[in-house]
């Protein structure tokens, strides 16, 4: 217990240093302007700025990752609050209430419930990744090969669970990017697989390159196929960006409850922002005082889908964290990030690299201050920046991405692979396959493989060893529970998008769910 | 059942068979692990076709095309892929700095995008990518075969 204190107090000194702070601001910005431009998401801008971090330490790097993440996720908010279109998926309850109040004149007091209510939801969260990721941890060191296989299949299961339409696609779309995994060299035998001749394929397919491929350039794809239109212009606004005391009181419940909802969607692998939000607004309603409020422009109603948007955040990274299990796109990216510097997701990260790991969690908190700051400030010059055409888009997104893949080894061949997972990308978004199961399956078929394999080394070859322990049958049931939650979460997503007020045509609008 | 679907399956056992040609090349220990895959990715694209074939039978057949292509601009689609492909060809032989100044040029005049607006946008991209990576991460960028 006194150790992780003094890991904890050792973090936030190590994130206070001048160069880091910058970082974070920096970081928590260009997240904001991600966030704020419609048709850009969070995981498609964590991916695109990945490169970037290659230089720095890894705690530096994560920091960064960290701050667009939060950033992305509150950005999305002013777009939905003053042109009423939700800049990232998260924020589309955001948009109901929100530009209702913007019609009123309120846009000010819109804009500072959600910086307000984004602030405490993501602190809050950060309450539980300090607490019940190292406990995790520790349940994770007593694994073995059997169980990382096993947890491996868990992660894998979770495809089902973030597939956006049909499930049989979403676990194609996984075996598909179990298949690409195992392009390079064989992990036991040391044999050539699939590599027809290319050296540059000898540790596989970069992932950093598959990830800008399928979330980034496929998004220009997308983007080049609609008609250029100019986007609304944003709402003038002159009142002052600020909440009272009453308001800070009557919104403070509604964040509470949020934050344990957007806490819990977070740590469930394959549920994401975008649920927590209709889940957060929807029970700011049931338990609201002033209900008539709501459809009108209501500042609980706001307050309730973006606290729950932004406690995602914390929860999301516990399973990826400690389990190496990412639950949805963004945080796939950011386990390919700390991959990247050469760290493996596990209990490891809580003993051997805990100053690391404590530093991360401390910049992640003084984040949270930094984008409610940096969003009062700077909001009004985000909301014109929000109006940026989709024809600047494309070719500068294109020109990052091209650089970005290229940064990773200095190697051409790399931009031709993120190239080709572009179109691929683009491609399977448009026949309903999940470019997240692809990722998430490129990431975690190497750990299974791996697990399958050292087991069946330890055993002579019986299969029986991944049944003997009670942690592979809890997992075993796990996986079950993984190819079955989709259903229930879609019904679910469905009752609470139809009790909020939104309707099929409004979600078929919205960027897919695995795009958060 | 979309038609469209029919090209999702073809797809996908076309890369089953595919892999599974390359794979008999392979020592055979290496084997083992890619061919259970293959096989797996084959059960779920048959069973996804078994899914059609009872959805054709209940719902019966629609194109698909309509619903995925809605709204879909194709010139500006394949003259924006055709620049980035020639944009990677142009990175290849005549080095990144000027291939991304014709890359940007082209497309955000084909997107008629105001002149002031394209210089900015040039200028603004091309100072992010040095700043960036040339000054803060010391990324070389490719000068092109041309000019080596």
């Amino acid at each position: 217990m006194l150790e992780t204190l003094s890991y904890m107090g050792q973090g936030f000194l190590n994130a206070l240093t001048p160069l880091t702070l910058l970082l974070m601001a920096g970081g928590t910005a260009i997240g904001i302007l991600i966030g704020c431009l419609p048709g850009l998401s969070a995981a498609m801008g964590v991916a695109l700025l990945l490169p970037m971090t290659f230089t720095m330490s890894p705690e530096s790097g994560l920091i960064v990752l960290g701050a667009i993440y939060c950033g992305a996720i509150f950005g999305g908010s002013i777009s939905a609050i003053l042109i009423h279109t939700p800049g990232t998926p998260a924020s589309a309850a955001t948009a109901i209430e929100g530009y209702q109040l913007t019609l009123q004149g309120k846009a000010g007091k819109a804009l500072a419930v959600a910086c307000f209510s984004s602030f405490c939801g993501g602190l809050l969260s950060c309450i539980s990744l300090y607490f019940f990721a190292p406990l995790l941890a520790q349940l994770a060191m007593k694994f073995g090969s059997p169980e990382y296989f096993w947890l491996s299949i868990f992660g894998l299961t979770i495809i089902a669970g973030v597939a956006s339409k049909s499930l049989l696609k979403g676990l194609i779309s996984g075996a598909l990017g179990l298949l690409l995994s195992t392009i390079g060299m064989d992990p036991i035998e040391g044999a050539q697989r699939f590599m027809f001749g290319q050296a540059s394929l000898y540790e596989g397919i970069n992932t950093t390159c598959a990830l800008i491929g399928l979330f980034s350039m496929s998004q220009v794809l997308i983007l080049a196929e609609k008609k250029i239109r100019q986007r609304a212009k944003a709402n003038k606004f002159h009142d002052r960006i600020a909440l009272s005391g009453k308001e800070i009181r009557r919104i403070t419940p509604t964040i509470l409850r949020s934050w344990i909802i957007g806490n819990l969607v977070g740590i469930l692998p394959g549920a994401g922002a975008s649920i927590a939000c209709f889940l957060g607004y929807n029970t700011s309603r049931q338990f609201s005082k002033h209900k008539e409020e709501f459809g009108k422009g209501s500042i609980e109603g706001v307050a309730g889908s973006e606290a729950a948007n932004n406690a995602v955040t914390g929860g999301s990274l516990i399973p990826m964290l400690t389990l190496g299990i990412p639950g949805e796109s963004v945080t796939a990216v950011l386990m390919g990030g700390l991959i990247i510097q050469g760290l493996q997701p596990g209990p490891e990260l809580f003993t051997r690299y805990a100053p690391m790991t404590y530093t991360f969690f401390a910049g992640f908190v003084l984040t949270q201050f930094l984008m409610l700051g940096i969003g009062l400030l700077g909001c009004r010059g985000f909301a014109q920046i929000a109006r940026l055409s989709d024809a600047i888009l494309i070719p500068s997104v294109a020109v990052l991405c091209v650089v970005g893949s290229f940064a990773i080894h200095k190697n051409f061949v790399d931009v031709v692979i993120m190239m080709v997972f572009g179109i691929l990308g683009y491609l399977v978004r448009k026949f309903d396959l999940n470019p997240a199961a692809i990722v998430l399956a490129l990431i975690l078929g190497p750990i299974g493989e791996k697990g399958l394999r050292r087991s069946l080394l330890l055993s002579g070859g019986n299969p029986a060893i991944l049944f003997s322990t009670p942690v592979c049958w809890v997992l075993i049931a796990l996986c079950v529970f993984g190819v079955c939650s989709p259903i229930l979460m879609n019904r679910m997503e469905r009752k609470v998008m139809a009790a909020s007020g939104g309707d099929a045509s409004e979600e078929d609008t919205l960027p897919p769910r695995t795009s958060e | 059942m979309k038609k469209t679907d029919i090209g999702v399956v073809a797809f996908m056992y076309a890369v089953c068979a595919f892999f599974f040609i390359a794979s008999r090349s392979m020592k055979k220990e290496a084997q083992i692990y890619p061919v259970c895959i293959i096989i797996l990715l084959f059960l779920l694209t048959t069973g996804y076709v078994v899914k059609m074939l009872l959805d054709a039978k209940r719902q019966g057949v629609t194109s698909g095309l309509g619903e995925i292509f809605a709204g879909f601009q194709a010139k500006q689609f394949f003259v924006i892929l055709g620049l980035l492909i020639v944009y990677l060809a142009g990175i290849y032989f005549v080095g990144f700095y000027l291939s991304t100044v014709v890359l940007m040029l082209a497309s955000l005049l084909f997107l008629r995008v105001p002149l002031w607006q394209i210089l900015i946008s040039v200028v603004v991209v091309l100072g992010l990518v040095y700043g960036a990576f040339v000054l803060f991460l010391n990324v070389s960028l490719p000068v092109g075969l041309l000019f080596k």
